[in-house]
C-alpha cells in the first residue's frame, strides 16, 4: 500500500460526508412543505385538557386565522362543554329506515369532510332481511331503495361507555366526556392509528391528506372537538354533532332523515323521546358480545 | 316560526296546515330550513319551546305541465267555484271523472266515502262520523294507524328538525302527508345518494 | 472471560479512554475493504431513497401508501411485528452462553445481542415511519407529553422496546469498551443486566402480541395463542438470521465461530420451527372446523373469500417454505449439506416473514369490522420507506459486527489507537 494511501482515504472520507450530507439534506427536501404549514405554537401546542382559559382562546383565534389563511374562510371555533346533567344517547328505527344515505350526506357537509373522498361518519349497509350478519351486509349498494327484501342499517361512532378505542392511544389524544360523547383532540393525536384498529364499528376515520373544501362550502359553525377542519395525518370521528348537540339542537343526520327514523336526546330525562323508546321498544345493541355498552342502540318496530 | 314561552303539548297539535299531495316536496328539498334560535338563553326549566308540525306548502291531488314544469294546483282553485253546490263523491276510484280522472290508489281497500265527505270531497270525516277540516287529517290518519301514530307522538316515527333540548328552542315536526300520499300511502322507491368512495380516491390519489 | 477479574486495575482515566473508544469505533465504521465499502454504499443509497420517500410520504400524507380506513395498518406495522421478534430471538443465543454456561456459544454470544439492537432500532424506524404525525413524538415522552400509561399496550410497548435497547446497548457497550481497555469484563457490570434481558426478551414480544390480541373487534388477532406464536416464530427467525450472520462474518470479517455454537443453535431451530408449525395448525383447525363469520380474515388469508384471493399464493408460500425448511432441519442427511442447510434457514427466514408480516396484520383488517372486504397492497412509495428502514438497520448491524469482529480478533484496543490495521477487513 502506498505512502500516502492514509492522508488520500481520510480526503475520500470527508468528500464522501460531505457528498453524503448534501445528498441527505436533499432526500428530506420534500419536509419543508410538511413544516411550512406548521407554527411554533402550533408545534408546542399543549393538551387540550391542560389548556388554560386564555391559552385556549388564543388557540382558538390562531385556528380561526389558519382557516382563514389556508381555506379562505371566514369561521368562529369554539369550545363548548358538556352540560351537567346530559346522557346523550341515540337510538334508530330499522324498520322505517330506508337506506337513502341522506344522513351520510348531511354529515358529510355538516362535518367539513374532505369533499374529494366524499367522507362521512356514517356508513349504511344494505343487509338482508332475516340476518343480522354484517357479512351479508353492502355499503356500496346503488339502486332504487328500499329494495324487496333488505333492511338498512346505518353505523356511525356508537359513543361506548366502555370505549376500546380511548384505552388503547398512547397519548391520551382521545376521551370520553361526561355526556358520553368520544372526542379527539386534532392537535395533539399523533396519527399512529391504534384507535382506528381498535374500533369494532369502523367509526374511526383518518386524514390521509389534508381536507379539502371549497371556501363557500365551508360550515362556519364550528368547534374545537368536534367539525373544524382536521389537519392531516390525524384521527377523526362522529362527536354526535357536539356543536349543535352541546346547544340543544339535533345532530345533523337526525334532521336530514326523511323518515324520523332517529332518535336522539337526552337519557337522563325522563319525558325524553330517547328514553320512551328505551323503555319502550326492544332496543338492541351491535356486537353487543365485545362489552363495549354502545350508546347507540337499534330497534324494529313489533 | 312563531316563538314563544308556550305550555308543554304533550299531544302534537297540527297547526292549521294547508293540504298537500306533492309527494315528498320536504325531501326535494322545499321544506323550510330548521329553527335556529341562536340567541334564544331559556334558562327557565320549565318554559319550552313549542313542537310545530310543518305546514305542507300547497294541496293537489292534481298536478299540470307548466313551463316551470310539474305544478301541482291547490284544491281552492276548482272546488270554491262550486262550494254552493259540490259534486259527489263516486263509490270507487275508477269512477272518478275530470280533472282527477285516472288518480292512482293504493291505500287498501277503503272506499272514498271512509275518509272524504260524501257530499264535499274537501272535507274529511272520522268513523264517527264526526267532520273535519283538511287541516286535521293526521286526527283521520291516526284512527287507523295507532302504532304509526304513537311512535309519531314519542319522536320515533316522522321527521323533525329543530331542538332536542325544547327548553332552548322550538321544533318542527313532519306531517303524515309530507311522506306518505294519502292516496298511495306507501313510501316510493327512489335512487339513495351516492356509495361511499373514500377507498376508490385513496387509489386514485396522487404519489401512490 | 466470564471469571471474575481479580487483578488489581490500575486506575483508567474513563475520561480521555471513553472518547477514544468512541472515536476508534467511528473509525472503525468508516474504514475498510472496497467490498464493504460498496455495501455501506448500496446500504446507504436505499436509505437515502427511504428517506425521501418518507419525507414525502409526509409532505403529501400517507394517501401515499397503499393503505385505507379499511385497512390502516400494513407493510410498516408488518416489519415492525417481525423485527421485534428478530429483536427477541437474539436471546436464544443468550440463554445457552448466560443460563447454561455454553463456553462455545460464549465467543459469539455479543452478535445475538448486537442483532437485538439492530432489530430494535428497525422497530422504532418502523412506528416512526408509521405515524402521521411524527412531528407530535415528543407527546409520547413522559413529562411534557401524556404517556397513557398503563392502559394503551402500545406505551407498555414503547417501555419494553426502549428498555430492551438500553439494556442490550449496555451489555454490548460495556464489553466492547472493555476489550477495547484490555481488560476482564467484570461480571457484577453486565451478568445482571444480561439475565434481566432474557426475561426483557420474553417481554419484549409478548407485549407486540398483545398489541393485537387485545383488540376485541378483530376476532383474527383475539386469540390467547398470539404471543406464544409470536415467540415460538422469533425463535426460528432469530438463530435463522444469527446463523446466517455467523457464517458470513467468518467468511468476511474473519469472526471465529465455533461449530459447536452453530450447532446449538441448529437443535433450538429444530424445535422452534416445529412448534411454530404446530401452533399454526393448531389456529387453522380451530378456525376451519368452527367456520362462521368470525373465521372470514383466516378464509380470505388461506382459500379467499368473496372472489378476492390477494393473500392466498402468499400464505402458501409460505406455509411451504416452513414446512421445507423444517423437513430439510430434520433430516440429518439434509442438513448436513451446507447449502441446503443455509437455504432452509433463508427459506424459513422468509416464510416466518410472511407469515407474521403481512400474512398476520393485513388479514386482521380484512374484512373490516362492518364485514366490508378491501384489499391492500403496499404502495411503491410504502416500499420505498420499508427497504429504507431495513437499509439502516444492516448498517447498524454490519457495523456493530465489525467491530465485534475486530473485538474478538484483538484488533480492537486501546494500545493499536485510532490508526488503521494494515490489510483491513
Amino acid at each position: 500500500m502506498a505512502e500516502n494511501s492514509v492522508p488520500r482515504r481520510v480526503a475520500l472520507k470527508v468528500l464522501g460526508a460531505t457528498l453524503g450530507a448534501g445528498v441527505f439534506a436533499q432526500a428530506l427536501a420534500p419536509l419543508k412543505q410538511f413544516t411550512e404549514g406548521m407554527s411554533l405554537q402550533g408545534f408546542l401546542q399543549k393538551h387540550y385538557k391542560e389548556l388554560s382559559p386564555r391559552e385556549l382562546r388564543e388557540v382558538l383565534r390562531r385556528l380561526e386565522e389558519e382557516t382563514e389563511q389556508r381555506y379562505g374562510a371566514e369561521v368562529t371555533i369554539r369550545d363548548l362543554r358538556p352540560t351537567p346533567g346530559v346522557q346523550f344517547a341515540y337510538a334508530l328505527n330499522l324498520s322505517v329506515c330506508i337506506g337513502c344515505r341522506r344522513c351520510v350526506e348531511a354529515c358529510h357537509h355538516e362535518n367539513n369532510h374532505d369533499r374529494a373522498s366524499h367522507n362521512s361518519y356514517i356508513r349504511v349497509l344494505e343487509m338482508e332481511q332475516g340476518s343480522l350478519d354484517l357479512e351479508r351486509g353492502d355499503a356500496n349498494y346503488d339502486h332504487a331503495v328500499p329494495a324487496p327484501g333488505k333492511f338498512y342499517l346505518p353505523v356511525q361512532c356508537q359513543q361506548c361507555e366502555n370505549p376500546p378505542c380511548v384505552r388503547v392511544c398512547p397519548v391520551e389524544a382521545t376521551w370520553q366526556e361526561s355526556d358520553g360523547i368520544v372526542v379527539v383532540d386534532y392537535n395533539w393525536c399523533i396519527g399512529c392509528r391504534y384507535c382506528e384498529a381498535a374500533c369494532p364499528y369502523h367509526a374511526r376515520r383518518f386524514n390521509w391528506r389534508a381536507p379539502e373544501v371549497p371556501a363557500r362550502e365551508i360550515n362556519p359553525d364550528q368547534a374545537y372537538l368536534s367539525n373544524r377542519i382536521r389537519p392531516q395525518g390525524v384521527m377523526e370521528k362522529c362527536t354526535f354533532c357536539l356543536h349543535r348537540t352541546r346547544e340543544g339542537r339535533m345532530p345533523a343526520c337526525l334532521e336530514a332523515c326523511p323518515t324520523g327514523a332517529r332518535v336522539f336526546g337526552n337519557v337522563l330525562d325522563p319525558s325524553s323521546e330517547i328514553r320512551w323508546v328505551l323503555e319502550h321498544k326492544r332496543v338492541f345493541v351491535l356486537k353487543e358480545e365485545l362489552g363495549t355498552r354502545p350508546r347507540f342502540f337499534y330497534f324494529f318496530d313489533e | 316560526m312563531a316563538r314563544g314561552l308556550q305550555t308543554d303539548a304533550a299531544v302534537v297539535r297540527p297547526e292549521t296546515p294547508r293540504w298537500t299531495l306533492a309527494l315528498g316536496a320536504w325531501l326535494l328539498g322545499c321544506a323550510p330550513g330548521a329553527p335556529r334560535n341562536g340567541d334564544g338563553a331559556v334558562h327557565d326549566a320549565s318554559a319550552r319551546f313549542p313542537v310545530v308540525v310543518h305546514r305542507p306548502p300547497s294541496l293537489s291531488s292534481i298536478e299540470v305541465d307548466s313551463d316551470a314544469g310539474r305544478v301541482a294546483i291547490p284544491c281552492e282553485n276548482c272546488h270554491s267555484l262550486f262550494r254552493e253546490n259540490p259534486p259527489a263523491l263516486p263509490a270507487r276510484v275508477e269512477e272518478l271523472r275530470g280533472p282527477h280522472a285516472g288518480m292512482r290508489f293504493a291505500h287498501g281497500a277503503v272506499p272514498c266515502a271512509s275518509c272524504h265527505e260524501r257530499t264535499d270531497a274537501t272535507r274529511l270525516h272520522l268513523a264517527t262520523g264526526e267532520v273535519l277540516p283538511m287541516t286535521e287529517a293526521m286526527s283521520l290518519c291516526r284512527q287507523c294507524h295507532g302504532p304509526q301514530a304513537r311512535d309519531y307522538d314519542h319522536g320515533s316515527h316522522g321527521g323533525m328538525r329543530g331542538y332536542w333540548d325544547r327548553s332552548r328552542g322550538p321544533r318542527a315536526r313532519n306531517h303524515c302527508v309530507d311522506c306518505h300520499d294519502p292516496h298511495a300511502p306507501h313510501f316510493p322507491r327512489f335512487q339513495p345518494m351516492p356509495p361511499p368512495r373514500d377507498t376508490a380516491w385513496l387509489r386514485s390519489a396522487p404519489h401512490g | 472471560m466470564n471469571t471474575e477479574s481479580t487483578t488489581a486495575d490500575a486506575p483508567t482515566h474513563h475520561r480521555s479512554t471513553y472518547p477514544r473508544f468512541l472515536l476508534r469505533v467511528l473509525w472503525e465504521s468508516v474504514d475498510g475493504s472496497f467490498g464493504f465499502y460498496a455495501w455501506m454504499g448500496v446500504l446507504t443509497a436505499i436509505a437515502l431513497v427511504g428517506a425521501h420517500a418518507w419525507a414525502g410520504q409526509n409532505a403529501w400524507g400517507m394517501a401515499t401508501t397503499g393503505l385505507s380506513d379499511h385497512v390502516s395498518w400494513g407493510l410498516y406495522i408488518a416489519n415492525f411485528t417481525f423485527v421485534v421478534g428478530l429483536a427477541a430471538g437474539g436471546v436464544m443465543m443468550v440463554i445457552p452462553a448466560y443460563l447454561y454456561g455454553d463456553e462455545d456459544m460464549h465467543d459469539v454470544v455479543i452478535v445475538g445481542e448486537l442483532l437485538a439492537i439492530a432489530a430494535i432500532v428497525m422497530a422504532v424506524g418502523f412506528i416512526m415511519v408509521d405515524l402521521g404525525r411524527p412531528d407530535r413524538f415528543w407527546h409520547m415522552l413522559p413529562g411534557p407529553g401524556r404517556l397513557n400509561f398503563p392502559n394503551s399496550v402500545l406505551t407498555w410497548d414503547m417501555v419494553v422496546l426502549n428498555g430492551y435497547l438500553l439494556l442490550n446497548l449496555h451489555v454490548c457497550g460495556y464489553l466492547l469498551y472493555q476489550r477495547f481497555l484490555g481488560r476482564k469484563p467484570r461480571h457484577r457490570w453486565y451478568v445482571p443486566m444480561v439475565m434481566v434481558s432474557i426475561v426483557w426478551a420474553f417481554s419484549v414480544h409478548t407485549v407486540t402480541a398483545f398489541l393485537y390480541a387485545g383488540l376485541g373487534g378483530r376476532p383474527f388477532w383475539n386469540s390467547a395463542l398470539l404471543a406464544p406464536r409470536f415467540l415460538a416464530s422469533a425463535f426460528v427467525t432469530g438463530p435463522a438470521f444469527i446463523v446466517l450472520s455467523l457464517r458470513v462474518s467468518q467468511r468476511l470479517l474473519g469472526l471465529p465461530v465455533p461449530d459447536r455454537a452453530v450447532d446449538v443453535l441448529l437443535k433450538i431451530l429444530r424445535v422452534t420451527t416445529l412448534v411454530n408449525l404446530f401452533m399454526l395448525g393448531s389456529e387453522l383447525f380451530t378456525e376451519f372446523y368452527t367456520g362462521g363469520s368470525h373465521t372470514a380474515s383466516t378464509r380470505y388469508l388461506y382459500v379467499g373469500l368473496h372472489g378476492h384471493r390477494e393473500l392466498v399464493p402468499w400464505s402458501w408460500t409460505s406455509v411451504g417454505l416452513n414446512v421445507a425448511a423444517a423437513v430439510v432441519l430434520l433430516t440429518p442427511a439434509l442438513s448436513a449439506r451446507r447449502w441446503l442447510l443455509h437455504l432452509a434457514l433463508a427459506m424459513t427466514f422468509a416464510g416466518v416473514w410472511i407469515e407474521k408480516g403481512m400474512g398476520l396484520i393485513v388479514p386482521g383488517f380484512i374484512p373490516s369490522t362492518l364485514h366490508e372486504l378491501v384489499p391492500y397492497a403496499p404502495s411503491r412509495n410504502e416500499w420505498k420507506v420499508t427497504w429504507g428502514v431495513w437499509a439502516l438497520g444492516l448498517m447498524v448491524f454490519t457495523l456493530s459486527l465489525r467491530i465485534a469482529a475486530a473485538a474478538a480478533q484483538g484488533r480492537f484496543s486501546l494500545a493499536q489507537g485510532t490508526t488503521p490495521e494494515k490489510g483491513g477487513a
